[in-house]
């Protein structure tokens, strides 16, 4: 695609700043929630906190694909969302794995996130300098980006293990192949927002409420894996949170798409200027 | 190498040839991949259409999205719940098709409404009877794909080390770049634009120029499956097809672990082959239908 929105940045509503917090805060916060949870009740009923949890940093990385790809990458909105989860899977591993041989595998999601950010922001740097993007918000949009994957991952990982265990992880996550849905599903819930949305008239809300929509798809997705691996109440109970906030969700983006249309009509001819 | 796996090869053969056909008709079907360019184009420079406009990030990932979706829900009911496994296929693929739904129909909304000042209106009669389309090729794609990998991992000696969300997850990116490569070309070079010469290309002036009328009516996007279903959809399926026939006849011929030297050998020789068959099609087809009227020699571009 080579018409993308226009250079120099996207209109926002809500401030990048704003919503980099609410995601990170938002899906640590979620993660431990769900952590503490799950041990203090003794079951896993709660894992799916964790995949609501992933939906903050969905927000948050569909948000940094808008601000980048609205300086004109087209074709490159695929390549960025699953540049995202390439190095939110990198980060989410390693984190978790060193906090665990430090000894503070509880920490291992701060770790995971404080490393991606960097892992982003170098990622950036090298777009930048050495590839020649030159488009000013790299840097900062990679970190994002690269935060929302690994905090992304972390989440639905979690919600289809039940555990911060790197070693639960890779056995319920890794070697059954469910990594493949995260990765392609998450990928999706970040970059399809803007991907779908993409042209002049594009709109920061109506993105966003894509991103959850798709992000609650995802949930429904995460829920069928841990059919499997956690059992049948608490994926029903992941499957039906996710078809409650995907359903809302898409109501919400149809109520949107409405609301911005030139027109919405049942059926028709081309439009009068057209004929 | 024994009849029974040579037959399951042709198996995943025929498998393949269908998931690739079905795959090039549904994104011909919602205008995705390169042709997606020109139907996103043709608003901006004035000519809203009643096309379907499926934007899902290109076919490798979306493709990959429906098999790695179905291959997840055939996985957990094998073997968590003991399913047959043609039957957790075909739930496999169902909910992989109402997935689609949601992101072609989002992807549809959504673009149209962010040319609203090129007056492109949301039909909603498109969305009611283009979707179901999609979703049933969607549904053909990933159930064969997860048959593939089903057959790959239990049936097929030796098993499939990986797990099958994984294989899938590959033959979902393979079936989309071979449609995307092999059959958009066809609706993209000879549906959108119909009027081209032979060795034209397209014209920068002719972007977004696409055909939006059809023999009776305005064009849409079933008729743009029916054009497709003729030749670009089983040109994919041929090569679809061919690449997984291939691929698995050498390893099952030749064992993978003591003959792997002739293994590899027959794949390079298959490479050479296609190469040569590549460069014949394209002096053939130079001669029957060129050179372009307007070619005046070679000019510095």
């Amino acid at each position: 695609m080579t018409v993308g929105g226009g250079a120099g940045g996207a209109p926002q509503s809500i401030e990048p700043k704003k919503l980099r917090i609410y995601g990170l805060v938002g899906s640590v916060v979620g993660i431990y929630l769900a952590y503490i949870l799950n041990s203090v009740t003794g079951t896993n009923i709660f894992s799916f906190v964790g995949s609501l949890a992933a939906l903050f940093a969905v927000v948050m990385g569909a948000n940094a694909v808008r601000r980048v790809c609205a300086y004109g990458i087209g074709t490159g909105v695929p390549s960025i969302g699953m540049l995202a989860l390439g190095m939110g899977i990198v980060a989410s591993l390693f984190g978790l794995n060193i906090a665990e041989q430090l000894g503070i595998g509880i920490l291992g999601v701060i770790v995971a996130l404080v490393y991606s950010v960097i892992f982003g922001y170098v990622v950036g740097l090298i777009a930048n300098r050495v590839m020649g993007f030159n488009i000013p918000i790299m840097e900062e949009g990679l970190s994002d980006l690269s935060g929302a994957g690994t905090m992304a991952i972390i989440g639905w990982s979690f919600a289809i293990s039940g555990s911060l265990a790197y070693s639960a992880i890779v056995t319920n996550v890794i070697n059954t192949g469910f990594l493949a849905i995260i990765f392609i599903c998450g990928g999706l819930a970040i970059l399809h927002p803007f991907n779908a949305n993409l042209g002049p008239d594009e709109k920061q809300d109506r993105t966003l409420v894509n991103a959850v929509m798709v992000g609650g798809m995802s949930n429904i997705a995460t829920g069928v894996c841990a059919l499997l691996t956690l059992g049948l109440p608490a994926g029903m109970v992941q499957i039906v949170a996710g078809f409650a906030v995907w359903y809302y969700f898409y109501v919400w983006f149809f109520r949107l798409a409405k609301r911005d249309a030139a027109a919405v009509v049942g059926t028709g001819l081309l439009p009068p200027s057209a004929l | 190498m024994d009849a029974f796996g040579m037959g399951l090869v042709a198996a995943l053969g025929a498998l393949a040839t269908v998931a690739g056909a079905s795959e090039d008709i549904e994104s011909d079907v919602g205008s995705q991949s390169n042709p997606n360019s020109q139907v996103q184009l043709a608003a901006q420079v004035g000519n809203p259409h009643r096309i379907y406009n499926k934007a899902i990030a290109g076919e490798p990932p979306s493709n990959a999205l429906w098999c790695a979706t179905a291959a997840i829900m055939a996985y957990v009911l094998i073997q968590g719940y003991h399913m047959p496994l043609l039957f957790a296929a075909a739930a496999g693929a169902s909910l992989a098709a109402l997935f689609n739904g949601v992101m072609a129909t989002s992807a549809y909304l959504g673009r149209n409404a962010s040319q609203a000042r090129f007056n492109q209106w949301v039909y909603l009669d498109i969305i009611r009877y283009t979707t179901p389309s999609i979703m049933a090729h969607v549904w053909i794609t990933s159930f064969c794909i997860v048959l593939i990998s089903i057959i790959q991992v239990y049936i097929l000696t030796p098993h499939h080390p990986f797990p099958i969300p994984v294989i899938a997850l590959i033959w979902g990116l393979t079936v989309g770049a071979v449609g995307s490569s092999v059959g958009d070309i066809h609706y993209g070079g000879e549906r959108e634009f119909q009027w081209r010469l032979f060795g034209q290309g397209l014209n920068t002036m002719l972007s977004g120029q696409i055909v939006r009328k059809a023999e009776a009516g305005l064009r849409n996007s079933i008729d743009n499956a029916w054009f497709c279903a003729k030749f670009g959809g089983p040109c994919t399926g041929m090569g679809f097809g061919l690449t997984v026939f291939l691929d698995n006849w050498r390893t099952t011929v030749f064992d993978p672990v003591n003959q792997a030297g002739a293994a590899i050998a027959m794949g390079v020789f298959f490479v050479i082959v296609m190469n040569l068959y590549n460069f014949y099609c394209e002096l053939s087809a130079r001669r029957k239908y060129g050179p372009y009227p307007g070619y005046k020699g070679d000019i510095a571009a």
